[in-house]
């Protein structure tokens, strides 16, 4: 075989006494998509961090072209062709696209001109087969749109190896098809793509080899057509898998706790009417600007509807506030953790109670720490929170952790309705599983739940109906049984479009 | 970002993490600063002395109290030394043209509370930057003040007036301090055991996961840049009667100090972070340092400057720290 463009020999890394990657060896050839996959804190950060010169391994060789260099910094990563982007691109919300695909290119020479940028701009963006106006001003773009400057950007800089991590975790089915398409592209041009997705099928989908990581150590790397799912998964989580997505049996009662009736906010999205029942789930697919957050946002009054009416436990409710709809039980969980959802630099302890603080007032105004600290216990047993302490700050931990503390916030609420915006996203198999049979715990106990979700399996799992947006509006209401993948995108995409209400 | 209260729990037994935390460097510093000073002039230790040290900076002491919160609350208030002189001012011309002390007493502090639900108004309710908020406060109250007073100075308050500021209160202990030991310790509860307080951090590190919580944080803002205003005032009405005269230029430039101190003591100028610990450690070593250096007969220029390198040695070395840009995960949590 070929010689590897990079390849780690026996790498380790410690963190003081955490074993973060423990003798890893990976070779990455020219031409192949090579995906890895493991469960969220197995190391693929690290791997990641190491092989872009972030971080120096404590032990062991990298190579490049066969090769030992020692990589010192991301800098000198990207001179040698080896490039990484997120789930969350960096890009500069002032700039437009061409000069956030051109800003870290050197060659542009000190005094750019705008026209030959915009010329090669468009042309890096049309050889990853996306249209995409390159003078619109970045904070406009979608999450999609975003990866795809982030990928042109590597593309300028001549890249040899492109690590994807997570790429699709925040796209919508059609986005991530065609994020898949163009990293199948690179590979045909001669790219080392590295792929680190926790979307199972689009690893079969894309990938020529696969590499599981568990606990920082190698597992196997295999050909794809010698893999099976359930193998895959039983490697990563170092145990017998059973069916996780099954769904179970509908726990749903026949009154109604929610009614909405031709819920509208101006522009953003209208029409939307649908009723919810105790101990449902009611799951809203689409794709990413299908406006489904916003219809959860409207429903939590962070951004109150303009028209429309909603009626909750059989009172009609004008919801114009967030701490009027957590009076009245409804809660929500934001899809994006970082930004609305937790308090990063801050305890544990501290986000898991924030939104109910006044019940762990004493008569003086000040807070129970004890009480706090019995709470926060209680929740880490109950969810599985993996920490060694409640007071460390939440941003230390891992995704799926850290939307434990998210849903501990909430569930201590006890409220009636729970909106789920995006609950797995960025989460592992386990603690998706974890995530999932919450949910269900929630909804038996009598309460009610909306699942905002992109992840068609899931849809499928959880929903006892699903409702398909696009582009703002309502496109129809299955019940799990009518529902499939396909007839769920059909709708979505507006292929088909029906109204019947189940 | 350079967030001392989280500091990993791992470690936090151990010495060395320990010595790391600011909070243990400051204690480190006013050790230093007292054992050198005590070892060098003799007249330090002696009450006198001691009283003297912190009269002369009570004002300034004070605000930083609530410039603490402030800035913890991811904002910045410029304004409170122009509304120290504007009450201070106030109170003068109040006084000249015939009003009691004790109502122009009160009279300033609603006007003091009036200027600050100014500032809040318009940063937590419209939404304008603080920074250029306060900018602006800075150079209307001052010119206010300005305007009431002119250029004279105006003097002859009650004696007990005067004597509230100038003479001991309980033995040779001044009114100021025991005003300070009060103001401290609410500010201490509120700020570390209470609702408000929790709610001051997080609005800091992140005031959408607070929005979305349901926390009213343009309430929180507001009551926040009113005490300023209050606080402010008050320690305009304690600079009057310890000096027992009022200019146009009371408390000028004040605002810079009593921040330097702030940020001294640890509080992240990017809000979230800093305890009310540091900032009365930050006080106490700026005011040995350059109550020795006055004693030492050192110019005021080089004390400022001596701060100065004391302020920019406070911001540089946190971030010096190597041990913690390479500590296993990203402390602030941006990518996984």
């Amino acid at each position: 075989m070929e010689q590897p463009v990079l390849e780690l020999r026996d790498i380790s890394k410690n963190f003081g006494m955490t074993r973060a990657l423990a003798h890893m060896s990976i070779s990455l050839f020219p031409g192949e998509v090579h995906a890895v996959v493991g469960e969220n804190g197995a190391g693929k950060s690290t791997m990641i961090k190491i092989m872009t010169g972030i971080y120096p391994p404590s032990s062991g060789a990298l190579q490049v072209d066969g090769t030992t260099v020692t990589i010192s910094g991301p800098h000198m990563a990207r001179e040698k062709g080896i490039v990484a982007i997120y789930q969350e691109p960096m890009v500069f919300p002032d700039l437009d696209v061409a000069e956030n695909i051109f800003i870290s290119s050197t060659r542009e020479g000190l005094i750019q001109n705008p026209a030959r940028l915009r010329h090669k701009a468009r042309q890096l963006l049309a050889r990853v087969g996306i249209s995409l106006d390159v003078e619109r001003i970045a904070s406009g773009l979608t999450l999609a749109e975003q990866q795809a400057v982030e990928i042109a950007r590597a593309l300028s800089q001549d890249v040899r190896v492109l690590i994807m991590d997570e790429p699709t975790a925040s796209l919508s089915a059609h986005e991530a098809a065609q994020l898949r398409r163009i990293a199948t592209k690179l590979a045909e041009d001669g790219v080392s793509v590295v792929y680190i997705s926790h979307r199972l099928e689009e690893v079969f989908d894309i990938a020529h080899r696969v590499t599981v990581i568990r606990d920082g150590e190698h597992i196997s790397t295999r050909p794809v057509s010698e893999v099976t799912s359930d193998g895959m998964i039983s490697e990563m989580v170092g145990r017998e898998f059973e069916s996780l997505f099954e769904k179970s049996p509908s726990v749903a009662r026949p009154e109604v706790i929610l009614e909405v009736k031709d819920l509208a906010v101006d522009e953003i999205f209208s029409g939307v009417s649908f009723d919810l029942h105790y101990g449902e789930v009611l799951c809203m697919a689409g794709l990413v600007g299908a406006r489904r957050t916003d219809i959860g946002l409207a429903l939590f009054g962070i951004h109150p509807a303009g028209s429309g009416t909603v009626s909750f436990k059989g009172k009609p409710l004008v919801i114009t506030s967030a701490a009027q709809a957590m009076k009245a039980g409804i809660a929500y969980v934001s899809e994006d953790r970082r930004k609305f959802g937790l308090a990063m630099p801050m305890p544990i302890r501290e986000n898991i109670t924030l939104a109910t603080l006044g019940e762990f007032l004493s008569r003086w105004g000040l807070v129970k720490r004890k009480k706090e600290v019995e709470v926060a216990e209680t929740f880490k047993k109950r969810l599985n929170i993996r920490t060694p302490d409640i007071e460390m700050a939440v941003g230390m931990l891992s995704g799926g952790n850290q939307q434990k503390v998210m849903l501990a916030k909430w569930l201590n609420m006890k409220p009636d309705l729970l909106i789920f915006d995006e609950p797995t996203r960025g989460v592992d198999v386990g603690a998706k599983a974890e995530v999932h049979d919450l949910i269900r715990e929630f909804v038996a106990a009598g309460g009610a739940a909306i699942v905002i979700s992109s992840d068609l399996p899931e849809v499928l799992a959880m929903g006892d109906r699903i409702l398909v947006m696009r582009e703002g509006r309502q496109m129809g209401i299955l019940t799990h049984e009518e529902a499939t993948q396909e007839n769920i995108m059909a709708l979505a995409t507006g292929q088909t479009s029906t109204r019947e209400v189940a | 970002m350079n967030a001392p209260r989280s500091t990993s729990p791992h470690a936090s037994k151990s010495l060395f993490a320990k010595l790391r935390s600011w909070e243990a460097f400051l204690t480190f510093v006013l050790i230093l600063v007292i054992l050198v000073n005590s070892t060098l002039i003799p007249q330090y230790f002696t009450i006198s002395n001691q009283i003297n040290l912190f009269q002369l900076s009570i004002e300034k002491v004070i605000v930083a109290l609530v410039m603490t919160f402030v800035i913890i609350n991811a904002e910045i208030d410029l304004s409170v030394g122009s509304i120290m002189g504007l009450a201070a001012c106030l109170f003068g011309w109040l006084f000249q043209n015939g009003v009691s002390a004790e109502m122009a007493i009160v009279i300033v502090m609603i006007a003091g509370g009036l200027a600050g639900a100014l500032n809040g108004y318009f940063i937590a309710f419209v939404g304008l930057p603080s920074l250029v908020v306060t900018l602006a406060t800075l150079i209307g109250f001052r010119g206010l003040a300005r305007v009431l007073v002119e250029d004279r100075g105006i003097t002859d308050f009650p004696d007990w007036f005067d004597a509230l500021g100038q003479q001991g209160l309980v033995g040779p202990i001044p009114f100021s301090f025991f005003a300070f030991i009060v103001l401290f310790t609410i500010a201490f509860i509120i700020l570390h055991r209470s609702a408000f307080g929790r709610l001051t951090y997080t609005i800091g590190n992140n005031r959408e996961v607070a929005e979305f919580a349901g926390v009213n944080t343009a309430a929180v803002k507001m009551k926040i840049f009113v005490a300023s205003g209050l606080v402010a005032a008050f320690a305009g009405l304690l600079y009057a009667a310890r000096v027992g005269a009022v200019r146009g230029d009371v408390a000028l430039g004040f605002e810079l100090d009593i921040i330097t101190l702030v940020l001294l003591g640890g509080v992240s100028i990017f809000g979230g972070s800093g305890t009310m610990v540091g900032t009365l450690l930050a006080l106490l070593i700026v005011l040995n340092l350059r109550n020795g250096m006055a004693l030492m007969n050192v110019t005021g220029h080089i004390q400022t400057g001596v701060i100065g390198v004391l302020l920019i040695v406070s911001v540089v070395l946190p971030r010096l720290d190597v041990t913690r840009i390479f500590k296993s995960r990203n402390p602030r949590g941006t990518r996984q």
